[in-house]
Parts: C-alpha cells; structure tokens; sequence
C-alpha cells in the first residue's frame, strides 16, 4: 500500500497534517497575536523574529496565516463532512433503489448544476450575515449535487456486481446489503472525493473571503489576507505571496492526496505507468542466403520484456512466399500468429520489445529500413486487413476519405483523383452504389461491407503482398465465403502474394497453397495444404485437425478438444513445448528441442515422434473420443 | 428528440428561476431599507412596498416577473432606476470577450500539450507535463491572478494591472486589458483540458484502426492530428462547454481582481447594494447561458462524432 501510494502522496500528507496541526494548536504556538499591530516594524520584509515577515500595520504574517487556516481547513472539513452527510444517503438510494427515487434525486441534481452556485452562495452570504457558520452552511449544501452523483456512480457499479445481486437473490435484509456490501465499497470513491472536495471549499471559502464574504476581519482568512495583501504588492509583495504560496500547496496536498486515493482503486492508470526500458541486445539471425522470391522472412524473432520474464511471442519464424501464392498460418490463440504479421511489418509498440531476425522483400532487408523508408513500403507494397471490421475503420471520418488516403498520401493523388479511384476500387470489392459509400460512415455499414471497405483500403496501392489476419473470423458465416472469395479473385488479378491467418482449418483448406503450423511462436510444421491437412505429422496439428466439428459427426457427439492449456509463452516447458499436452510425448521431448526437418520434399516437421500413416491418426482419434 | 430536449431546457429554466426568486426573497434583508434608509417612518417604507409591488404574495409577484421577463423586461433597479436589462446588455460583451479569450487560451495551449503528452505516454515529457497541469489545477484564480499582477504589471510593467478599453474604444488597448484576466482565467482551464486529451487519446491510440493507419504507411504526425485527435474530443468538447456555461458566473473573482465592468462585477456590486432585481436578472443570463451552451455542445458532438448523429 505505501509504496503504490508514492512519497508524494506521504509529502502532501505531511503537508495537511502540518497546517492542521498549526491550527488546532495555534494559541499554544510562541506567536504574536495576529491582530497585534506593530509586532514588528510595518512592511518589513520576512526575518528570525518574522518568518513571513510583517504587513502595513506591522502585523506578524506568519501568525496571520497560522490563524486564517483555522478558517480555510475549518470550512474546508465542515462543508465536505455535511455534503457527505446529506449527499452519501441520496446517493446511495438513487443507485440502489434505482427507478423513481433515482430519477427524482438526479432531476434535482441536474437543475442544481445549471444553478450558478458561486452567485448564489454570494448572495446568501451577503444577505445573512458573513458569519463562519452561514459559509460553512452554504458551501456544503452546495457541495451536495457533487456527492450525491459520486455515490450513485459508486453504488450503481457495486449494485450490480456478483456478490451484490447473490446477497438480494438470497433474501438478505436490504440494511444488511447497504452496509455489508455496499457501504464498504463506495469508501474509497468517497475517501478520494473527500480531499478532492475539501480542495473545492477551500477555494470556495478562498473565493468568498477575497470578496470581502467570509469571516469578517479582525479574524484573519487566507483569501483575505491575499485581497489584503495586493493593495501593498509594489512595496512589500512578501505580504501577498506568503498567504498566497501557503494557499496552494494546502490545495495542492489535497488534490495529490485524493488524486493518489483514486488512483489506488483505478487500474486504467497504471498502464501508462513508465516502465523501465530494457536495453536488451539485438537477436543475432542465423546465416542464411538471400533467395530471390517475393517475400522472404529468416528467423524472425519478437520477445516482449515483462515483469515475469521474456514472452517470446515470435521464436525464430522462417518462411517465403510468392506472387500469386496462399501461405495459410494457423493455430491456437496466442500461439503468435498475428504477432508474426505485426513483426514482419514491424508494427510494434514501443519500448519493451527486441526483434531479431531479417525480411526481406526483394531482395531488401526491410528490417534495416528507417521509419521513413518503411512508411514508402507499407500500403505501396505491403497491405494489411485486420480480423474485425468493426474496429478497423476510424469512426469519425468518412468512407471516401478513409479510402483516398492512401492514395493522396502514396500516389500523390489529389483529392478529387483520390475519391474517382477509390469509388472504383470500392466497386472492384463488390459494393453496390459506391459514389454514396464515399459519404456514408463505418457505423451505417454491416460487418461484411466494413470488411470489403477495409480491403479495398489495404488494396488501393497495388500492393506486393496482402496480410490478411483472421480476416473473416468477426463475419457471419454466408459473408465469410464471399470475402475470402473475394481476396482470392483479387489475388489473382494483381498478382499478389496472400498471407493468411485463421485458426479455421476448412477456409485454410480451401484457399490456401501452403500452411505453417505455429505453437508457442515457433514453426511446428510446414508444407504444401493437402499434403499437412492429409498426412499431419506433428502431433498438435493432428489436433488441431481432429478439433474441427464435422458435419458427419453425431448430434450429441462430445466436440474434441486439444487437452490442457496453452502455454505460458513468459515461461515455456523445457524441450518440444508441447509435450506436456502430447499424448505421444516420450522422455526425450522434455528434455531436447526437436528441430525442424523435412520428412518429404517440402513438408517439414519438428517432432521426435511423428505421426505416420493415416492409419494411426484415426486410431488415435478413436482412443481420444471415448 | 429536439423537442424533448427543448421541454427539458424549459423546465430547467423554470426550475432555477423559481428556486432564486424564491430564495431570494427568503433572506434577510429588506429593500426598503436600502432605499429609504434605516430612518425612514413604517408609512413611508409601505408606501414603497405598494409602489414596488412587494406586497403582493410571492408566488404572485414572481408570476408577473417572469410575464415581464418573457418579453425582454428584466425590470426596472430600486437602487440605480435603471432598466436591468439595459445593464446586463451593457455588461455581457466585456464578460464574453473574456471567456472568448480565455477559451481561445486554453484551448490552443491544451491541445498541443495533451498530443505531446499521449504521444509520449509515461516518458520524461509527459510527467513533466501532467505534474504542470495539476499544479495549475490547484492554483486558486486569484492566486494566479495576484501572482501574475505581481509579475507582469508590477515588476516587468508589460501589461496594465486593472482596468477595461471596449474593443470600440481602441482594438491594441483592448486586447492588452483582456489579456492578463484571459491568461488567469485560461490556465485552469488549460490544465483540465490537455488531462482530458492525454487520457483520451491514449486510449484511442491502441485502436485496431490506428495500428492500421501505421500498417498504410501514414506518418506519425498525420495519424495523430487527423486520425486519432477527433475521436477523442468528445470529454474535450464536453468539458469547455460545462467550462463556458459555469463561468459566466465563474468571472466574478476575475473581474473583481482586474477591475473589469462584466456581468461578475455588476453581481457583486448588487449583492452588497441588495439590489435583487439586478441580481435575479444576472442569476437568470447565467442559467439560461449555461442551459444553452450544453445544447450547443450537443449539436457540436454530433459534428465531432458521426455515431451520434443518427440518435
């Protein structure tokens, strides 16, 4: 708890205890009185006798101060304790009871923002007399809108969790749920608040004091001594500055302490938290030749540096690729299969990442490339589609002008040029009516129109290579075929090269003309389509295969799936990584890493006991389904 | 859904003119005396409350007010005889020109500052700036005005430490009588604002459609300004209109502080000279500013955000 709170929430709670022990205290301190004039000579500047120094009647400002806390802290804790006190039961039945009570509470609570709460606690003040209780009064009823909406946001979220609607379902009394249950979580809200809100009044109180509203003189406040204070600023700003320094920082130590209060309970923050930055040092890549093929990716490495150690989301990934082919990557979630395409594009975030390896794309080594050059290739040359459509698009901006980007940016297209040409390639992707698509926004389209919106963007520039990850996993299953026959008609006619991620096995099957098999990042098997879906020799991608539902199956046959978890990718097993869920694992794959080898022409595997004949495969199916 | 909203905005309005009538009328304090003074004979002080209407019952009295209100008349001062709606009209310009300014401040500063603080999340920049931002989130205005005063007019003398030139009058004059006010009154505001931008533009930048933004090669400079700046305007464009409706009425330290002839300051001298009409008829501009400008926030979110405007 002390170290999540920070020393600058222990200095800022220094700090209040500080001036609230001044006050308290004050009488008992070895002070001038504050209304004791010529204490010192007049204006005199701050010394040993006068810390704060002295002001135009000769008055101790030091002592001024100490005393115009009581009033500032006083105002301060009363008018938060008597919002609480009034809000926190409004608040608590408006989240709680919801309905009636909760519409009347914040109907009130509405009219009461639009009501000019300063002007209003002026005029109340002025006309009932300036007195410590009527500002205390005023400035806490007012404070009680604030509380009550903080209480019902607080109660609303509690009210609905598990445990809450458990207790209800289980009859226990509503008295016993507001204080077992609820009561105690609203309390740290409400702790935050408390601070934050004793900052307000003390501004508040600050406000009305400097307008002459608060206690009246002789009994010194903060905002009164600072009105005071400006009227001698030329000669003697020391009179002025000392109220004013002491006034912020008190402000300032409750908005830290409730600040940090909040963000106690606030796991959004912590995220942005600086981490630390880990030099580590660049992946070697193993030696290899540059081929002359389109796409060519050599031992690529991603580790992402964590608390609990390195995640090795991409392992040392190789693969090739050419114009007018389909490499298929399939496998488990988490298995860095979209982390691969993020690599290859280098598209990483920030930071706490180390990449290793080469791409090359042509022959060049992308992963030499500057910012600036890499820009010149993505979209130009490489293309990518993301798996849902429903977030791929920007919300704000239109379809025509998230579709002519690119264009204008890489093609140097004007806009009018821009818009004729993505009306065309918005046709090209089989949307009906484009000249109103370039109008229309993401949110007027179906999940299937976004996605052909999203493809006609990655293919306006006549890329190279289209990545394509899960492209129609978020879609209905009719659009699904139609999209995938769509990037494959596509691919044709550009001549690209496609690369595609799914987990589906059936649209793997279909559409693409290699397959890489990946587990825990690295390459567990690799070759032509039919060849790994027929004759799978890694035990995982038997399992993959068998964990497809077939149409053939019967009705209440229990759907096969893949034993165990997948792995912890921060802390991997030793040897192959799937041995501890392979019903085949022998001794050595705990202990050895099995390398990948081709057991035909093309067809490479990384096991130690690889599947044979089909034969087996169905018998082992068999043996796992009982 | 107009109309719904607009009998909301009525009722509102309705509400908050009762309540500070009624308010009002129940403190302490008699007109009378302000007028006639402390020695005036009872018969004398009746004859005034015949003449002002004061005693016909409350609800009565507000009834006609707010007849009267309805066609422009805010009614005319018991203290200075003077028609209130003339007074307020004469007093808003300075205290728009004010918020204008002091919007235009805030606003310019806090969006460079949130784009560089969310840019580079968590590094050395960004602390320094979230740490400025509270600091001058908890600066009380008239500490920051005192402070500036001190700085500016006292020890550089760059700029005049109180008093008003109407923008008719002379334009330069003007804008240095604006500027310090608009600067104190803009911090705060600056403060709150590039917090609410950093946050939201954090969260809209690991969006799926900016890492696809990146994926086509778009620059980092274009992806932030034209990508990711808009949708996460929304709490921005919220929170300046609350800021504009709330400080109508927020202007009053401010112009106290810098001896500006606004609407703050006409509230404060009627306050202390107990001329109520005045202040009812200040109290009402405020509220119907305020119910007003959160309905223009709401047309304006629909030109932020396409997604709202089909509700």
């Amino acid at each position: 708890m002390r170290r999540r709170l920070g020393p600058v929430f222990w200095i800022a709670a220094a700090w209040i205890t500080l001036v609230l022990a001044a006050a308290v205290l004050a009488d008992l301190l070895p002070l001038p009185r504050f209304d004791e004039t010529l204490a010192g000579p007049p204006q005199a500047g701050p010394s040993g006798a006068h810390p704060f120094g002295t002001d135009g009647l000769g008055r101790d400002v030091f002592s001024r101060v100490v005393y115009g806390a009581r009033v500032s802290l006083g105002v301060g804790i009363g008018a938060v304790l008597l919002g609480l006190l009034i809000g926190a039961p409004l608040g608590i039945v408006a989240g709680y009871r919801r309905r009636a009570a909760d519409a009347l509470i914040m109907a009130v609570t509405d009219i009461a923002l639009a009501f000019p709460a300063l002007v209003f606690a002026l005029a109340v003040v002025a006309f009932a007399g300036a007195s410590l209780r009527n500002v205390l009064l005023v400035l806490g009823v007012l404070g009680v809108p604030a509380w009550t909406r903080l209480i019902r946001g607080a109660t609303l979220s509690v009210a609905q969790r598990e445990f809450v609607l458990a207790a209800r379902a289980l009859g226990a009394r509503e008295r016993r749920i507001l204080w077992r249950e609820i009561v105690p979580n609203v309390t740290v809200p409400a702790a935050s608040y408390a601070f934050i809100g004793m900052a307000i009044a003390v501004v508040a109180e600050g406000s009305l004091a400097f307008l002459g509203l608060s206690v009246q003189a002789p009994t010194p406040t903060w905002g009164g001594l600072i009105n005071e204070g400006r009227t001698v600023m030329d000669n003697a700003p020391h009179v002025v500055l000392a109220p004013s320094i002491v006034m912020f920082l008190t402000v300032l130590s409750f908005n830290v302490v409730g600040d940090r209060l909040r963000a106690l309970t606030d796991v959004r923050e912590s995220g942005l938290e600086p981490v630390r930055q880990v030099t580590a040092a660049p992946l070697p890549a193993a030696t290899h030749a540059i081929k002359a093929g389109l796409l060519q990716v050599e031992d690529l490495r991603t580790h992402f540096v964590v608390g609990r150690g390195t995640v090795k989301a991409v392992d040392g990934v190789s693969l090739t690729l050419e114009r007018g082919r389909t490499l298929a990557v399939v496998g488990e979630s988490g298995s860095g299969k979209s982390m691969l395409i993020r690599s290859i594009l280098g598209l990483l975030p920030g930071g706490d990442v180390v990449r290793g390896g080469k791409v090359y794309l042509e022959g060049e080594d992308l992963t030499a490339f500057t910012p600036e050059q890499m820009r010149q290739v993505l979209g130009p040359r490489l293309a990518t589609v993301f798996q849902d459509p429903m977030t791929a698009l920007n919300p704000v901006r239109s379809i025509g002008t998230q579709v002519a980007e690119p264009l204008q940016v890489h093609r140097g297209m004007s806009r009018r040029q821009a818009l004729a040409e993505a009306v065309r390639l918005l046709a090209s992707v089989g949307i009906p009516d484009p000249e109103r698509m370039l109008r229309r926004y993401p949110h007027q389209l179906s999940g299937g129109m976004r996605q052909r919106v999203t493809i006609a963007m990655a293919l306006s520039c006549g890329p190279d290579v289209l990545f394509a990850d899960e492209p129609t996993t978020a879609l209905d299953v009719t659009i699904q075929d139609q999209v995938l026959r769509l990037v494959h008609r596509l691919r044709g006619e550009r001549d690209m090269a496609v690369l595609l991620v799914s987990h589906d096995l059936s649209v793997v099957a279909e559409w693409a003309d290699e397959v890489i098999v990946m587990y825990a990042g690295k390459v567990v098997e690799r070759g032509p389509t039919a060849e790994v879906l027929e004759r799978a020799r890694m035990p995982y991608t038997e399992a993959l295969l068998q964990a497809v539902p077939k149409l053939t199956d019967p009705a209440h046959h229990r759907l096969r799936v893949i034993t165990g978890r997948p792995p912890d990718l921060a802390a991997l097993p030793g040897g192959c990584a799937f041995h501890p869920r392979c019903p085949y694992a022998g001794d050595r794959c705990a202990v050895e890493e099995p390398p990948l080898v081709a057991g035909s022409a093309d067809h490479l595997y990384a096991c130690w006991h690889p599947r044979g004949a089909e034969a087996t495969i169905i018998e082992g199916a068999e043996t796992r389904g009982r | 859904m107009i109309l719904h909203r607009l009998v909301r905005l009525a009722v509102v309005l309705l509400v908050v003119t009762f309540l500070s009538y009624v308010l009002l009328n129940l403190l302490p304090g008699d007109p009378t005396t302000q007028i006639l003074g402390l020695s005036a004979t009872e018969e004398a002080r009746a004859q005034l409350r015949q003449e002002l209407g004061l005693d016909q019952p409350l609800l009565i009295r507000y009834a006609a007010w707010l007849g009267d209100l309805l066609t422009g008349d805010f009614g005319t001062s018991y203290i200075t005889r003077l028609p209130v709606a003339e007074e307020l009209a004469e007093r808003l310009p300075v205290t728009l020109e004010l918020l204008v300014v002091a919007q235009a401040v805030a606003l310019g500063l806090a969006i460079p500052v949130g784009v560089a603080a969310a840019r580079r999340a968590g590094r050395a920049l960004d602390q320094v700036l979230t740490a400025v931002s509270f600091a001058l989130l908890s600066t009380p205005v008239f500490v920051l005005g005192v402070l500036l005063i001190l700085v500016f007019a006292v020890t550089w003398r760059l700029l005049p430490a109180t008093g008003w030139t109407p923008l008719s009058v002379d334009v330069g004059w003007n804008l240095t009588s604006v500027l310090l006010p608009a600067v104190t009154l803009g911090c705060g505001q600056l403060a709150v604002y590039a917090r609410l931008l950093r946050t939201d533009l954090i969260a809209t930048l690991q969006e799926d459609y900016i890492t696809l933004a990146r994926a086509r090669g778009l620059s980092p400079r274009r992806i932030l300004w034209r990508h990711a700046l808009r949708p996460s305007a929304i709490s921005l464009v919220t929170a300046v209109g609350l800021n504009l409706g709330a400080l109508i009425g927020g202007t009053v330290i401010i112009e106290t502080l810098f001896g500006l002839p606004g609407v703050g300051r006409l509230i404060v001298d009627s306050i202390f000279s107990r001329d109520y009409l005045t202040v009812q008829g200040s109290v009402v501009l405020i509220s119907v500013g305020y119910v007003l400008v959160n309905f223009a926030v709401d047309l304006v979110y629909a030109a932020v955000d396409p997604r709202i405007r089909r509700a």
